[in-house]
């Protein structure tokens, strides 16, 4: 065939992935500026009527994302930790097992959410009395484990080790060659992991809506809650927020390592 | 600026000796070449003065103190690595001054001592850039500066020119030595290169097997191998099978291989028997084509002829049962298959008992 067929066959079919990935986004923003009190497209006129009701309405929402924060940066903080020394410690020694123990790392993005929650479940109503935050802190820090441990992983895996060695002939001590050299040149897998771990626990529904005590409830839940009794554009201006948000964290991630980590 | 000597070293990695017995003394700014072939146990050597692999037994000392229980870190010991290990996040400034900021340094004794060093491998001026903004030979003198800029008592040079082209590796090999000599500091260089090791080293070591094969001037093991494996990797081509013949005259002794007889020096073949067998070796620059009948000179068939640059290589077929290899500094006038006469210079023939 000829190859400029071809070509612009591949750019049709291109194309029409970005539209089908994109026009859904795009209608829910502009739907968001809506007047009237049913989601309509084209709008017929302009209002912000709707990014108000998200303060004023009955479910609260700013409650909601204050606790999925709170959650997702814990959860992450702590999984950083956990999931750099676990992946240094599969990387940099040659051992027995350590393929199992990395895959026994990332076990949990494989088992089902909602088969996990329910064994959660299940261990809080035997002990009784875990509070809200906890329930939840405790899942989530198990599931988002792997995005931090395979990203890291990714790093390790190209590292240079002779490096360490350099640094520790000119004098480093073990905490100051990791500090000063492995966990820089580390860090982009890391940061990627942290994002990807971060946006993970703050979207996620399952094990959430399983766990959650009514006195600690994060956003997906609250706006799951929402929909189910009103289906009016607060949640497209809810929507739209989130959308500009996640931007500017992939923005601030572009400057900070490069997005090319992303998609290896 | 130290003494170094290792007393007995060995290395087991299972069922694998890596290093099997190694005795060395390396004296206050000598420089020192293992040579080797790859698994010949020169880098665990290495790796275990630097103190990153620990010995399974015998002692490393250094100006006379057993470093054996001092963690790598607080050894004092500068390395050049084969990939040259630059930290790729820092500048050079950055690369080099790493070893002075662990080491306390104030920012000015820093900053003038980055810049000595950095002037005395040529390399001023490049303070801001990154290794990667570097040529090969650039970062291979990062590398060497910030292995000296700490000062250490012993510099380890791990094939310090295996990835360099050749013109690069003969100016480099010159600037190693002429800092090696203007600091006088205790070096020990790891290399599977005999050339590289003959022309850096006050002394060569060949190593096989992890054991020491011959101690000696890179002079004394260029020109007389202590065993046929150091000739064979000292680049001797061509090796002949023989009898010890009678007793010597004019200071020759016959050597008979097949029904010919080559002369060899007596010196060299004094503890041989009459009628035991053994090995002579030679080099192929020592072979020459001769017009006439010379003692020593023996006709045989060129059977192929490789053109190399500056000399010609000859497999000559007919002067002994094995071929001999005779390199040649100008192009015969002979061709393959011709008949010719292949003179072998008794004083450049090595025996070995076989």
């Amino acid at each position: 065939m000829d190859d400029r067929r071809v070509n612009w066959a591949c750019r049709v079919l291109a194309g029409l992935v970005m539209v089908f990935l994109l026009a859904p986004l795009v209608v829910i923003v502009i739907a968001s500026f809506t007047p009237t009190a049913l989601i309509t497209f084209p709008p017929k006129g302009f209002s912000l009527k709707w990014y108000a009701n998200i303060f004023h309405a009955s479910t609260h929402f700013i409650n909601g994302l204050v606790n999925s924060l709170k959650l997702g940066l814990i959860a992450t903080g702590v999984d950083v930790f956990l999931g750099v020394f676990a992946a240094l410690a599969v990387c940099r020694y040659d051992f027995k097992g350590k393929n199992a123990l990395l895959n026994y790392f990332t076990s949990p993005m494989y088992v089902p959410s909602v088969a996990f929650a329910f064994v959660l479940l299940q261990v809080y109503s035997q002990i009784g009395g875990i509070p809200g935050m906890a329930r939840l802190l405790i899942g989530h820090l198990v599931i988002i484990l792997p995005y931090i441990v395979r990203n890291t992983v990714s790093v390790l895996h190209v590292f240079d080790w002779t490096l360490e060695d350099a640094a520790t002939s000119l004098g480093a001590a073990p905490a100051q060659v990791f500090f000063k050299i492995t966990l820089p040149l580390a860090k982009p897998g890391v940061l990627a992991g942290a994002l990807l771990a971060f946006l993970y626990s703050f979207d996620e529904v399952a094990l959430s809506s399983l766990l959650s005590t009514p006195k600690f409830v994060t956003l997906p839940i609250r706006i799951m809650n929402y929909m189910e009794l009103t289906f009016d554009p607060t949640l497209a201006a809810i929507s739209t927020l989130l959308i500009l948000a996640s931007l500017v964290l992939i923005v601030l991630m572009e400057k900070l390592v490069g997005l090319d980590m992303f998609v290896k | 600026m130290a003494t170094l000597e290792l007393k007995g070293l060995v290395k087991r990695f299972g069922d694998f000796t890596a290093v099997d017995g190694m005795d060395l003394q390396v004296a206050q700014g000598e420089m020192i070449a293992l040579l080797g072939g790859s698994g010949c146990g020169k880098t665990t050597t290495l790796r275990m003065i630097a103190g990153f692999t620990e010995p399974t037994g015998g002692t490393i000392l250094v100006d006379g103190e057993d470093v054996g229980k001092i963690p790598p870190y607080k050894r004092n010991i500068g390395i050049f690595f084969q990939n040259y290990a630059l930290f790729p996040h820092m500048t050079v400034f950055e690369n080099v001054a790493f070893g002075l900021k662990l080491q306390k340094c104030s920012k000015e004794e820093t900053a003038r001592r980055v810049g000595e060093i950095l002037s005395l491998v040529k390399l001023t001026g490049l303070d801001g850039r990154y290794p990667r903004e570097l040529s090969g030979g650039q970062q291979q003198r990062v590398a060497l500066a910030r292995a000296l800029v700490t000062r250490p008592s012993i510099l380890l040079l791990d094939e310090p020119l295996s990835n360099l082209d050749a013109k690069l590796r003969v100016e480099m090999q010159v600037e190693i030595k002429r800092i090696q000599r203007e600091l006088g500091i205790t070096t020990i260089i790891v290399t599977h290169d005999h050339e590289e090791a003959v022309s850096l080293a006050d002394r060569v070591i060949v190593m096989n097997q992890g054991r020491i094969q011959q101690i000696g001037t890179p002079q004394e093991i260029f020109d007389h191998p202590a065993s046929p494996f150091v000739a064979d990797f000292m680049g001797f081509s061509t090796f002949l099978h023989g009898k010890a013949g009678g007793a010597p005259r004019g200071g020759k002794r016959p050597i008979l291989c097949g029904e010919k007889t080559l002369w060899v020096a007596q010196e060299e073949a004094e503890d041989l028997d009459e009628g035991e067998s053994c090995l002579l070796a030679l080099r192929s620059e020592s072979m020459t084509l001769v017009e006439a009948r010379w003692e020593n000179a023996f006709p045989g068939r060129i059977e192929s002829m490789t053109y190399k640059g500056h000399t010609t290589r000859l497999e000559v077929s007919g002067c002994f049962d094995e071929p001999v290899f005779p390199a040649l500094g100008e192009i015969p006038g002979s061709g393959v298959g011709d008949e010719v006469l292949v003179h072998f210079p008794y004083r450049k023939i090595c025996v070995y008992k076989a």
